[in-house]
């Protein structure tokens, strides 16, 4: 394995990107949870199957994130309770109870994989060299999961238009909520649990990242996948207009 | 299912020219019960949205008829309607005609700068089912069909007048140049570009028409009885002009009021504006916070020309490309335009309506 180009971080740099994969890590754990619990949801043994090898999946970009925090010596902070990620997890096991299999899908495969996605893609770019090919290696395989659910939702958005866009307006405003608040220029629900001392936001520029990008980014993406499925745009709009900012 | 029409006759390509509007448009949709969002968090986030439809728009012909359509938003942002942006810009235009294509609208009118910065090239957007048009020509037609009527109004002679126009070389600026060359005194020609300057001035001089021109609109305001700007006006600054200035502010943003020096006796008015009078619809109904004007019902010509294309089942690239508008294709779509009941706007400024006798005294000093 080639040598970390990381070993020069600046003491900035190196406190913001251990706080970058402390995030990475405990949102591919929440993943591997969702999808753990996804599977209870699913009676097709062939689909059940595929949730676990998702799980498993998420399982194994936390291992990555991992491997390479501790080689680069990185001080992680692994916290699934948090005031955001724990609420994001709440908010999935809620549906999971209720057997929702569609809201499953959608708060992890389009809401959770939107923004992993385009932060894992702003975070590799930036990051250069062998974390930042991770980073895009990763989010390429998010990807794939996020096109998967975008056939699927298609599907059921056809069965039933109107009892479709409504759940799917109703998880957005339980989920989205939670990560537009986390990703705000200031946290609006207090400390993330998962940041060493003061929030990351404010460090970000010490690694050619900001706030407001990774954020416009990822609401972007999310914009698109919602497109994707076939959400009207007139609704989709409304939907993000009216997130807390 | 109601996201879409029941048949989408044709699409607007759009965009928003000022924060103000756009924070206006925001708060209304977020709907009274949450906290405005202040401009400045507006913008963390609107640029970033990719283009998507806002609104569905049924428009009413006097003739009976109606036609169905789709606002399209590119979320290009206002303060980057600029040339070091054109690649972004362009990338949300083209996404934005991908939807118009996916909603199949027959016709599509590319609005405002968004058919500036492809240039009028359009023909390799356009289907089997859908066309597009930069509606330069109804725009042209409106700003010139209003000169008449200004100068009718407060008595002035065209065939005496110098007539100056801010844009020369643009599409709209040389439609507006083949409309007037035979029916003005005197054409006064400013754009940036030097050379095309001189290629338009040359044509001119080859069919006696007077012309002057130059790159710097002050060397030519103080000779000007009318002008026209159709152009952007950053960087446009009117001094020294003569009183009783007559001025058709057709460029974007239209902020040209803001660019005079001295007010007094100037009349001016906003341009290339038409009004439906048996009215639209949007729905949802965001008619409070976006296409606010100072008379009901009022919309921007080059949206118009896709309407009423739409109206006539005339499917084509009616605008396309650059400097092919004619006075007589001018003519046509005029023509057709009153035929469903459209006019040209009425006089309006920032200030509100205009009376007949009115100058500039009535914007805000």
């Amino acid at each position: 394995m080639q040598a970390i180009k990381d070993a020069t971080y600046t003491i900035e740099e190196f406190n913001v990107i251990s706080d970058v994969f402390s995030q990475a890590i405990t949102g591919e754990l929440i993943g591997m949870s969702n999808f753990a619990s996804l599977a209870e949801t699913i009676n097709d043994p062939h689909e059940k199957m595929e949730a676990v090898e998702h799980a498993n999946s998420e399982r194994m970009h936390a291992e990555g994130f991992l491997a390479y925090a501790k080689k680069a010596g990185l001080n992680i902070n692994i916290n699934m309770q948090g005031a955001y990620w724990g609420n994001v997890r709440t908010q999935f096991l809620s549906y999971a109870r209720k057997k929702d299999f569609i809201a499953c899908l959608i708060i992890q495969e389009v809401i959770l994989e939107s923004f992993a996605v385009s932060m894992y893609t702003d975070v590799g770019d930036s990051l250069g060299g062998e974390a930042g090919h991770l980073f895009h290696s990763i989010a390429e395989e998010e990807k794939e999961h996020l096109d998967h659910s975008s056939d699927l939702l298609r599907a059921e958005l056809k069965k039933d238009p109107v009892a479709f866009i409504n759940k799917f307006e109703e998880i957005h405003f339980n989920c989205m909520t939670i990560l537009a608040e986390f990703t705000a220029t200031n946290d609006l629900r207090g400390h993330c649990g998962v940041c060493h001392g003061d929030c990351m936001k404010g460090s970000l520029h010490h690694i050619g990242l900001d706030t407001i990008t990774l954020r416009g980014n990822a609401l972007a993406l999310y914009a698109q996948a919602m497109d994707n499925i076939g959400i009207p745009g007139e609704k989709s709009i409304v939907w993000i207009a009216r997130l807390p900012a | 299912m109601d996201s879409s029409p029941a048949s989408l006759d044709f699409a607007v390509i759009g965009h928003q020219d000022s924060w103000h509007n756009i924070a206006a448009f925001v708060n209304c949709i977020r709907g009274a019960e949450l906290e405005p969002l202040v401009v400045e968090k507006v913008k963390d986030i609107f640029s970033f949205i990719p283009p998507r439809d806002l609104f569905k728009v049924n428009v009413r012909s006097a003739t009976g008829a109606e036609i169905n359509g789709v606002y399209i938003e590119t979320f290009i942002d206002p303060d980057k309607l600029l040339p070091q942006f054109t690649r972004t810009n362009i990338g949300k235009i083209i996404q934005a005609a991908s939807l118009a294509k996916k909603m199949g609208a027959n016709i599509v009118a590319l609005g405002g700068f968004t058919s500036i910065m492809l240039e009028g090239n359009i023909d390799e957007l356009s289907t089997n089912v859908t066309k597009f048009t930069t509606g330069n020509t109804l725009t042209a037609a409106y700003i010139v069909k209003s000169i008449e009527k200004a100068a009718n109004n407060f008595g002035i002679d065209l065939q005496e007048s110098s007539v100056l126009i801010i844009g020369a070389t643009g599409d709209i600026g040389t439609a507006c140049i083949n409309y007037l060359a035979h029916k003005v005194n005197k054409l006064l020609l400013c754009a940036r570009n030097h050379h095309r300057l001189q290629n338009v001035a040359a044509n001119l001089v080859k069919q006696d028409i007077r012309v002057e021109y130059s790159t710097c609109v002050q060397d030519l305001a103080p000779k000007a009885d009318v002008v026209i700007c159709a152009a952007s006006s950053s960087g446009i600054e009117l001094v020294n002009c003569k009183q009783n200035v007559l001025i058709c502010d057709a460029g974007y943003p239209k902020n040209l009021e803001e660019k005079i020096e001295d007010r007094e006796g100037v009349f001016l008015f906003h341009g290339g504006m038409g009004q439906v009078t048996h009215g639209f619809n949007f729905n949802p109904d965001y008619s409070e916070s976006i296409y606010r004007y100072a008379a009901p019902h009022i919309i921007h010509g080059c949206i118009l020309e896709a309407m009423i294309l739409a109206f006539e089942k005339k499917y084509e690239n009616y605008s396309a490309g650059k400097g092919n508008i004619t006075a007589h294709s001018m003519e046509d779509i005029y023509n057709l335009s009153v035929k469903h009941g459209i006019n040209i706007a009425p006089f309006y400024n920032a200030g509100g309506l205009c009376q007949k006798t009115s100058v500039l005294k009535t914007l805000p000093q």
